[in-house]
Protein backbone atom coordinates (compact mmCIF):
# COMPACT_ATOMS: atom_id res chain seq x y z
CA UNK A 1 0.00 0.00 0.00
CA UNK A 2 1.40 3.67 -0.82
CA UNK A 3 1.55 6.03 1.42
CA UNK A 4 -1.23 8.17 -1.28
CA UNK A 5 -3.56 5.13 -0.36
CA UNK A 6 -2.55 5.08 2.94
CA UNK A 7 -3.47 9.17 3.76
CA UNK A 8 -6.77 8.83 1.88
CA UNK A 9 -7.50 6.04 3.85
CA UNK A 10 -6.70 7.91 7.37
CA UNK A 11 -8.76 10.73 5.67
CA UNK A 12 -11.76 8.99 5.75
CA UNK A 13 -11.33 7.23 8.64
CA UNK A 14 -11.29 10.25 10.47
CA UNK A 15 -14.98 11.21 9.89
CA UNK A 16 -15.86 7.84 10.57
CA UNK A 17 -14.21 7.39 14.17
CA UNK A 18 -15.88 11.15 15.51
CA UNK A 19 -19.29 9.27 14.75
CA UNK A 20 -17.88 5.66 15.74
CA UNK A 21 -17.54 7.82 19.30
CA UNK A 22 -20.76 9.74 19.01
CA UNK A 23 -22.25 6.13 19.03
CA UNK A 24 -20.69 4.78 21.75
CA UNK A 25 -21.46 7.58 24.52
CA UNK A 26 -24.71 6.85 22.93
CA UNK A 27 -24.94 3.71 24.72
CA UNK A 28 -23.72 5.01 27.68
CA UNK A 29 -20.62 6.93 29.57
CA UNK A 30 -17.34 5.17 29.34
CA UNK A 31 -13.46 6.63 30.25
CA UNK A 32 -10.60 7.29 27.78
CA UNK A 33 -9.16 3.89 27.79
CA UNK A 34 -12.71 2.10 27.68
CA UNK A 35 -13.15 3.98 24.37
CA UNK A 36 -9.59 3.11 22.89
CA UNK A 37 -10.29 -0.42 23.74
CA UNK A 38 -13.58 -0.74 22.85
CA UNK A 39 -13.03 0.95 19.44
CA UNK A 40 -9.67 -0.79 18.97
CA UNK A 41 -11.71 -3.82 18.99
CA UNK A 42 -12.81 -3.14 15.81
CA UNK A 43 -9.72 -3.76 13.30
CA UNK A 44 -11.50 -1.87 10.17
CA UNK A 45 -11.47 1.19 11.88
CA UNK A 46 -7.82 1.02 12.29
CA UNK A 47 -7.61 3.20 15.78
CA UNK A 48 -5.74 3.62 18.19
CA UNK A 49 -5.30 5.51 21.36
CA UNK A 50 -3.43 8.59 19.06
CA UNK A 51 -6.41 9.25 17.11
CA UNK A 52 -8.89 8.78 20.09
CA UNK A 53 -8.06 11.23 22.20
CA UNK A 54 -6.95 14.43 20.31
CA UNK A 55 -10.97 13.96 19.02
CA UNK A 56 -12.54 13.07 22.45
CA UNK A 57 -10.86 16.72 23.43
CA UNK A 58 -12.37 18.42 20.11
CA UNK A 59 -15.95 16.77 20.66
CA UNK A 60 -15.34 18.33 24.09
CA UNK A 61 -14.06 21.26 22.84
CA UNK A 62 -17.02 21.78 20.63
CA UNK A 63 -19.63 20.78 23.30
CA UNK A 64 -20.75 17.62 21.95
CA UNK A 65 -19.31 15.37 24.93
CA UNK A 66 -18.73 16.31 28.58
CA UNK A 67 -16.37 14.99 31.04
CA UNK A 68 -16.35 14.42 34.45
CA UNK A 69 -13.82 12.54 37.22
CA UNK A 70 -15.32 9.45 38.74
CA UNK A 71 -13.99 7.29 41.77
CA UNK A 72 -12.51 4.02 40.46
CA UNK A 73 -13.34 0.96 42.05
CA UNK A 74 -9.64 0.01 41.00
CA UNK A 75 -7.13 2.29 41.04
CA UNK A 76 -7.03 6.11 40.84
CA UNK A 77 -10.00 7.98 39.46
CA UNK A 78 -11.12 8.21 35.83
CA UNK A 79 -12.17 10.76 33.54
CA UNK A 80 -15.67 9.73 31.99
CA UNK A 81 -17.12 11.01 29.17
CA UNK A 82 -20.86 11.16 27.83
CA UNK A 83 -23.12 13.01 25.15
CA UNK A 84 -24.39 16.56 26.24
CA UNK A 85 -27.67 17.38 24.99
CA UNK A 86 -26.23 19.04 21.82
CA UNK A 87 -23.85 15.94 21.02
CA UNK A 88 -27.07 13.47 21.28
CA UNK A 89 -29.19 15.75 18.88
CA UNK A 90 -25.66 15.72 16.31
CA UNK A 91 -25.47 11.89 16.72
CA UNK A 92 -29.27 11.45 15.58
CA UNK A 93 -28.40 13.32 12.93
CA UNK A 94 -25.32 11.91 11.77
CA UNK A 95 -26.45 8.39 12.20
CA UNK A 96 -29.11 9.45 9.68
CA UNK A 97 -26.61 10.64 7.40
CA UNK A 98 -24.63 7.63 7.56
CA UNK A 99 -27.59 5.56 6.68
CA UNK A 100 -27.79 7.94 3.08
CA UNK A 101 -23.72 7.73 2.58
CA UNK A 102 -23.76 3.97 3.18
CA UNK A 103 -27.20 3.49 1.42
CA UNK A 104 -25.53 5.01 -1.61
CA UNK A 105 -21.72 3.88 -1.47
CA UNK A 106 -23.58 0.08 -1.13
CA UNK A 107 -25.08 0.87 -4.48
CA UNK A 108 -21.86 2.55 -6.10
CA UNK A 109 -20.23 -0.76 -4.90
CA UNK A 110 -22.37 -2.75 -6.73
CA UNK A 111 -23.22 -4.25 -3.11
CA UNK A 112 -26.74 -6.02 -2.33
CA UNK A 113 -27.41 -5.92 -6.00
CA UNK A 114 -27.47 -9.02 -8.28
CA UNK A 115 -25.21 -7.87 -10.63
CA UNK B 1 -15.81 11.26 -19.60
CA UNK B 2 -14.50 11.84 -23.18
CA UNK B 3 -12.41 14.79 -24.05
CA UNK B 4 -13.78 15.84 -27.01
CA UNK B 5 -17.01 16.17 -25.87
CA UNK B 6 -15.67 18.67 -22.83
CA UNK B 7 -14.03 20.65 -25.01
CA UNK B 8 -17.26 21.40 -27.41
CA UNK B 9 -19.75 21.86 -24.55
CA UNK B 10 -18.32 24.98 -23.42
CA UNK B 11 -17.76 26.68 -26.81
CA UNK B 12 -21.08 25.76 -28.24
CA UNK B 13 -22.98 26.91 -24.88
CA UNK B 14 -20.74 30.56 -24.45
CA UNK B 15 -22.95 31.29 -27.67
CA UNK B 16 -26.31 31.39 -25.39
CA UNK B 17 -25.63 33.88 -23.18
CA UNK B 18 -26.13 37.70 -23.29
CA UNK B 19 -22.97 39.58 -22.80
CA UNK B 20 -24.44 40.31 -19.53
CA UNK B 21 -24.59 36.83 -18.15
CA UNK B 22 -21.21 35.90 -19.92
CA UNK B 23 -20.30 38.83 -17.89
CA UNK B 24 -21.23 37.45 -14.38
CA UNK B 25 -19.36 33.96 -15.52
CA UNK B 26 -16.45 35.89 -15.80
CA UNK B 27 -16.50 37.76 -12.66
CA UNK B 28 -17.47 34.57 -10.74
CA UNK B 29 -14.46 32.47 -12.47
CA UNK B 30 -11.97 35.73 -11.64
CA UNK B 31 -12.75 35.73 -8.11
CA UNK B 32 -12.11 31.82 -7.75
CA UNK B 33 -8.83 32.11 -9.30
CA UNK B 34 -7.73 34.85 -6.88
CA UNK B 35 -9.72 32.82 -4.05
CA UNK B 36 -7.96 29.33 -5.10
CA UNK B 37 -4.37 31.59 -5.98
CA UNK B 38 -4.47 32.53 -2.15
CA UNK B 39 -5.33 29.25 -0.49
CA UNK B 40 -2.69 28.05 -2.49
CA UNK B 41 -5.13 25.13 -3.76
CA UNK B 42 -2.56 23.68 -6.79
CA UNK B 43 -3.58 23.00 -10.00
CA UNK B 44 -5.71 26.61 -10.00
CA UNK B 45 -6.09 27.02 -13.92
CA UNK B 46 -6.91 23.10 -14.27
CA UNK B 47 -9.64 23.57 -11.19
CA UNK B 48 -11.28 27.05 -13.39
CA UNK B 49 -11.58 25.06 -16.36
CA UNK B 50 -13.51 22.12 -14.95
CA UNK B 51 -15.57 24.42 -13.07
CA UNK B 52 -16.06 26.72 -15.88
CA UNK B 53 -17.16 24.20 -18.11
CA UNK B 54 -19.82 22.38 -15.47
CA UNK B 55 -21.02 25.87 -15.27
CA UNK B 56 -21.52 25.97 -19.18
CA UNK B 57 -22.85 22.99 -19.48
CA UNK B 58 -25.61 23.55 -16.94
CA UNK B 59 -26.60 26.75 -18.39
CA UNK B 60 -26.46 25.29 -21.95
CA UNK B 61 -30.49 23.85 -20.92
CA UNK B 62 -31.29 27.33 -19.52
CA UNK B 63 -32.27 30.13 -21.83
CA UNK B 64 -28.57 31.99 -20.21
CA UNK B 65 -30.42 35.00 -18.60
CA UNK B 66 -27.92 36.55 -15.90
CA UNK B 67 -30.62 35.45 -13.61
CA UNK B 68 -29.83 31.94 -14.73
CA UNK B 69 -26.40 32.30 -14.32
CA UNK B 70 -27.14 33.69 -10.91
CA UNK B 71 -28.79 30.48 -10.34
CA UNK B 72 -26.00 28.11 -11.56
CA UNK B 73 -23.10 30.17 -9.86
CA UNK B 74 -24.86 29.96 -6.31
CA UNK B 75 -24.76 25.86 -6.71
CA UNK B 76 -21.62 25.79 -6.75
CA UNK B 77 -21.28 28.39 -3.74
CA UNK B 78 -19.13 31.30 -2.71
CA UNK B 79 -15.66 31.37 -4.35
CA UNK B 80 -13.62 31.61 -1.11
CA UNK B 81 -15.62 28.46 0.16
CA UNK B 82 -14.46 26.86 -2.94
CA UNK B 83 -11.26 27.73 -2.82
CA UNK B 84 -11.52 26.21 0.94
CA UNK B 85 -12.85 22.78 -0.26
CA UNK B 86 -10.23 22.53 -3.32
CA UNK B 87 -7.24 23.55 -0.73
CA UNK B 88 -8.24 21.07 1.75
CA UNK B 89 -8.02 18.25 -1.22
CA UNK B 90 -4.62 18.79 -2.01
CA UNK B 91 -3.11 19.85 1.10
CA UNK B 92 -1.12 17.07 3.70
CA UNK B 93 -1.56 16.81 7.01
CA UNK B 94 0.51 19.67 7.94
CA UNK B 95 -0.83 23.27 6.29
CA UNK B 96 2.66 24.15 6.32
CA UNK B 97 2.89 26.27 2.66
CA UNK B 98 -0.45 27.64 1.96
CA UNK B 99 -1.53 31.66 2.04
CA UNK B 100 0.39 33.96 0.97
CA UNK B 101 4.04 31.71 1.30
CA UNK B 102 2.95 31.31 -2.84
CA UNK B 103 5.63 33.74 -3.94
CA UNK B 104 7.81 33.80 -1.19
CA UNK B 105 10.34 31.13 -0.33
CA UNK B 106 8.88 29.24 2.45
CA UNK B 107 9.81 29.80 6.27
CA UNK B 108 8.61 26.37 7.41
CA UNK B 109 8.22 22.94 5.79
CA UNK B 110 10.17 19.89 4.66
CA UNK B 111 13.89 19.64 2.94
CA UNK B 112 14.42 16.06 2.33
CA UNK B 113 11.68 15.02 4.65
CA UNK B 114 13.68 16.78 8.03
CA UNK B 115 11.50 19.50 8.87
CA UNK B 116 12.67 23.60 9.20
CA UNK B 117 11.19 26.03 10.98
CA UNK B 118 12.63 30.02 10.43
CA UNK B 119 9.77 31.92 12.05
CA UNK B 120 10.55 33.85 15.16
CA UNK B 121 9.60 31.27 17.46
CA UNK B 122 6.41 31.99 19.50
CA UNK B 123 5.11 30.91 22.90
CA UNK B 124 1.84 29.88 21.50
CA UNK B 125 3.98 27.38 19.08
CA UNK B 126 7.03 26.45 22.24
CA UNK B 127 3.68 25.47 23.63
CA UNK B 128 2.01 22.95 20.74
CA UNK B 129 5.24 21.18 20.15
CA UNK B 130 6.69 20.64 23.90
CA UNK B 131 3.52 19.57 25.78
CA UNK B 132 0.66 17.97 23.51
CA UNK B 133 -0.14 14.57 25.63
CA UNK B 134 -2.98 14.18 22.81
CA UNK B 135 0.08 13.39 20.14
CA UNK B 136 1.63 10.32 20.84
CA UNK B 137 4.95 10.95 18.05
CA UNK B 138 7.41 11.94 20.47
CA UNK B 139 9.86 13.63 18.29
CA UNK B 140 7.77 16.48 16.64
CA UNK B 141 8.86 19.57 14.16
CA UNK B 142 11.41 22.35 15.43
CA UNK B 143 10.05 25.11 17.38
CA UNK B 144 13.06 27.21 15.73
CA UNK B 145 15.72 25.59 13.19
CA UNK B 146 16.40 22.50 11.78
CA UNK B 147 14.98 18.70 13.15
CA UNK B 148 12.82 18.48 15.91
CA UNK B 149 11.99 18.55 19.29
CA UNK B 150 11.07 16.56 22.04
CA UNK B 151 7.28 16.63 22.63
CA UNK B 152 7.44 16.03 26.56
CA UNK B 153 3.47 15.02 26.76
CA UNK B 154 3.85 12.40 24.81
CA UNK B 155 7.07 10.92 26.95
CA UNK B 156 4.95 11.26 29.81
CA UNK B 157 2.26 9.45 28.54
CA UNK B 158 4.40 7.02 27.28
CA UNK B 159 6.05 6.52 30.70
CA UNK B 160 2.61 6.12 32.34
CA UNK B 161 3.00 9.45 34.20
CA UNK B 162 0.00 11.07 32.79
CA UNK B 163 -2.84 9.84 30.84
CA UNK B 164 -3.59 12.01 27.51
CA UNK B 165 -6.37 13.00 28.67
CA UNK B 166 -5.90 13.85 32.19
CA UNK B 167 -6.23 17.99 31.83
CA UNK B 168 -9.36 19.31 29.86
CA UNK B 169 -6.86 22.18 28.57
CA UNK B 170 -3.34 21.65 29.92
CA UNK B 171 -2.56 23.41 32.78
CA UNK B 172 -6.13 25.18 32.98
CA UNK B 173 -6.91 23.91 36.51
CA UNK B 174 -3.59 24.60 37.61
CA UNK B 175 -3.51 27.70 40.34
CA UNK B 176 -2.45 30.94 39.27
CA UNK B 177 0.62 31.03 41.74
CA UNK B 178 1.74 28.34 40.99
CA UNK B 179 2.17 28.85 36.66
CA UNK B 180 4.25 31.64 38.03
CA UNK B 181 6.12 29.56 40.08
CA UNK B 182 7.59 27.96 37.02
CA UNK B 183 9.57 31.50 36.49
CA UNK B 184 11.74 30.82 39.82
CA UNK B 185 13.94 28.20 38.14
CA UNK B 186 14.85 30.18 34.99
CA UNK B 187 15.16 33.42 37.40
CA UNK B 188 17.07 31.84 40.33
CA UNK B 189 19.59 30.52 37.24
CA UNK B 190 19.89 33.65 35.42
CA UNK B 191 20.51 35.84 39.11
CA UNK B 192 23.35 32.80 39.44
CA UNK B 193 24.66 33.50 36.19
CA UNK B 194 25.11 37.18 36.37
CA UNK B 195 26.86 36.72 39.99
CA UNK B 196 29.12 34.12 38.85
CA UNK B 197 30.37 36.00 35.86
CA UNK B 198 30.36 39.26 38.17
CA UNK B 199 32.64 37.21 40.67
CA UNK B 200 34.96 35.96 38.22
CA UNK B 201 35.14 38.63 35.20
CA UNK B 202 38.37 40.46 36.47
CA UNK B 203 39.90 36.93 36.89
CA UNK B 204 39.30 36.02 33.59
CA UNK B 205 42.09 35.63 30.80
CA UNK B 206 41.45 37.94 27.29
CA UNK B 207 40.66 35.02 25.11
CA UNK B 208 37.78 32.08 26.23
CA UNK B 209 36.75 29.05 24.43
CA UNK B 210 33.78 29.06 23.18
CA UNK B 211 33.80 25.41 21.76
CA UNK B 212 35.27 22.43 22.70
CA UNK B 213 35.59 18.93 21.39
CA UNK B 214 34.59 15.46 22.59
CA UNK B 215 37.35 14.61 24.11
CA UNK B 216 37.15 18.18 26.12
CA UNK B 217 39.55 19.52 24.36
CA UNK B 218 38.80 23.57 23.35
CA UNK B 219 39.11 23.63 19.75
CA UNK B 220 38.02 27.49 19.21
CA UNK B 221 38.61 30.71 21.35
CA UNK B 222 36.77 33.51 21.51
CA UNK B 223 37.50 37.37 22.99
CA UNK B 224 36.18 37.10 26.54
CA UNK B 225 33.15 39.85 26.07
CA UNK B 226 31.63 37.94 23.14
CA UNK B 227 32.31 34.69 24.70
CA UNK B 228 30.61 35.46 28.12
CA UNK B 229 28.44 37.71 26.26
CA UNK B 230 27.21 35.04 24.12
CA UNK B 231 25.86 33.32 26.55
CA UNK B 232 24.57 35.78 28.78
CA UNK B 233 22.13 36.83 25.98
CA UNK B 234 21.71 32.23 25.77
CA UNK B 235 20.78 32.42 29.43
CA UNK B 236 18.97 35.83 29.99
CA UNK B 237 16.76 36.89 26.73
CA UNK B 238 14.64 33.84 27.25
CA UNK B 239 14.11 34.52 30.55
CA UNK B 240 13.04 37.71 29.08
CA UNK B 241 11.21 36.10 26.73
CA UNK B 242 8.99 34.72 29.23
CA UNK B 243 9.05 36.97 31.76
CA UNK B 244 6.48 38.88 29.06
CA UNK B 245 4.84 36.05 27.80
CA UNK B 246 3.58 35.79 32.02
CA UNK B 247 2.95 39.48 32.40
CA UNK B 248 0.58 39.70 29.22
CA UNK B 249 -1.10 37.27 31.21
CA UNK B 250 -1.35 34.23 28.28
CA UNK B 251 -2.81 31.52 28.23
CA UNK B 252 -1.48 28.82 31.17
CA UNK B 253 0.03 26.57 29.12
CA UNK B 254 1.73 29.11 26.83
CA UNK B 255 3.22 30.51 29.96
CA UNK B 256 4.30 27.57 31.64
CA UNK B 257 6.01 26.45 27.84
CA UNK B 258 7.61 29.82 28.04
CA UNK B 259 9.08 28.86 31.75
CA UNK B 260 10.16 25.45 30.53
CA UNK B 261 11.74 26.52 27.09
CA UNK B 262 13.44 29.43 29.40
CA UNK B 263 14.63 26.78 31.60
CA UNK B 264 16.06 24.96 28.97
CA UNK B 265 18.46 27.32 27.89
CA UNK B 266 19.29 28.93 30.70
CA UNK B 267 20.54 25.43 32.03
CA UNK B 268 22.51 24.61 28.52
CA UNK B 269 24.07 28.27 29.30
CA UNK B 270 24.34 27.84 32.74
CA UNK B 271 26.36 23.80 31.77
CA UNK B 272 28.59 26.19 29.61
CA UNK B 273 29.38 29.31 31.90
CA UNK B 274 30.18 26.67 34.54
CA UNK B 275 32.87 24.70 31.77
CA UNK B 276 34.06 27.86 30.64
CA UNK B 277 34.94 29.34 34.36
CA UNK B 278 36.74 25.40 34.93
CA UNK B 279 38.36 25.80 31.33
CA UNK B 280 40.03 29.07 32.60
CA UNK B 281 40.90 28.01 36.08
CA UNK B 282 43.02 24.80 34.24
CA UNK B 283 40.67 21.94 34.83
CA UNK B 284 39.52 20.69 31.77
CA UNK B 285 36.55 18.09 31.69
CA UNK B 286 33.37 17.75 29.25
CA UNK B 287 31.27 16.94 32.59
CA UNK B 288 29.39 20.20 33.11
CA UNK B 289 28.30 20.31 29.17
CA UNK B 290 26.84 16.45 29.99
CA UNK B 291 25.39 17.44 33.00
CA UNK B 292 24.16 20.54 31.34
CA UNK B 293 22.56 18.72 28.30
CA UNK B 294 20.92 16.07 30.88
CA UNK B 295 19.85 18.64 33.47
CA UNK B 296 18.40 20.79 30.59
CA UNK B 297 15.74 18.19 29.49
CA UNK B 298 15.09 16.74 32.73
CA UNK B 299 14.44 19.92 34.69
CA UNK B 300 11.76 21.04 31.96
CA UNK B 301 10.14 17.91 31.79
CA UNK B 302 9.77 17.42 35.78
CA UNK B 303 8.06 20.86 35.83
CA UNK B 304 5.49 20.00 32.93
CA UNK B 305 4.93 16.43 34.04
CA UNK B 306 4.29 18.07 38.04
CA UNK B 307 2.13 20.87 37.00
CA UNK B 308 0.08 18.74 34.82
CA UNK B 309 -0.54 16.37 37.73
CA UNK B 310 -1.90 19.67 39.76
CA UNK B 311 -4.12 19.99 36.60
CA UNK B 312 -5.24 16.66 37.01
CA UNK B 313 -5.54 16.72 41.02
CA UNK B 314 -7.47 19.78 40.82
CA UNK B 315 -10.02 19.24 38.41
CA UNK B 316 -10.64 15.90 39.89
CA UNK B 317 -11.30 18.04 43.15
CA UNK B 318 -13.82 19.64 41.47
CA UNK B 319 -15.74 16.81 40.25
CA UNK B 320 -15.02 14.44 43.02
CA UNK B 321 -15.99 16.95 45.67
CA UNK B 322 -19.45 17.51 43.61
CA UNK B 323 -20.32 14.49 43.25
CA UNK B 324 -20.01 13.58 46.52
CA UNK B 325 -22.15 16.81 47.40
CA UNK B 326 -24.69 15.45 44.65
CA UNK B 327 -26.90 14.18 47.46
CA UNK B 328 -28.12 16.92 49.22
CA UNK B 329 -28.22 19.76 46.10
Amino acid sequence: MGTDTDSRLSQFRKGVVELAILALLHGGEAYGGEIVESLSSHPGLAISAGTVYPLLSRLKKAGLIDSVWRESPVGPPRKYYRLSEEGGAEFDVMARAWDGVTGAMDELLGKGNAR
Amino acid sequence: MSTPERDAGPQSATGGLSPEAAALVETYFTRVHGALLLAAAGECEDAVDDLRTHILEQLADTSGTPADVTRALADLGAPEALAAEYADASSDDEPSQRLSDVDTVPLHGRLLKVPFELRVPSSDRIAQRWWNPLDPRIFVPRVFGIGWDINFGAVAVKLHLVRPDDEDEPFASVPPRIISATMLFPVVLGIVFVGLVAATWAGLPAMLPAHWNVGGEADSFWARGWAIGFLAVMSLAPVAAAASTHLRRRAPLNRVAASAAATFLGTIAFSQLIQTLLYAGGTKTMVPTFVGIAAAFLVPFAMLVSLSRVGRAEEQRRDLEATSKKGSV
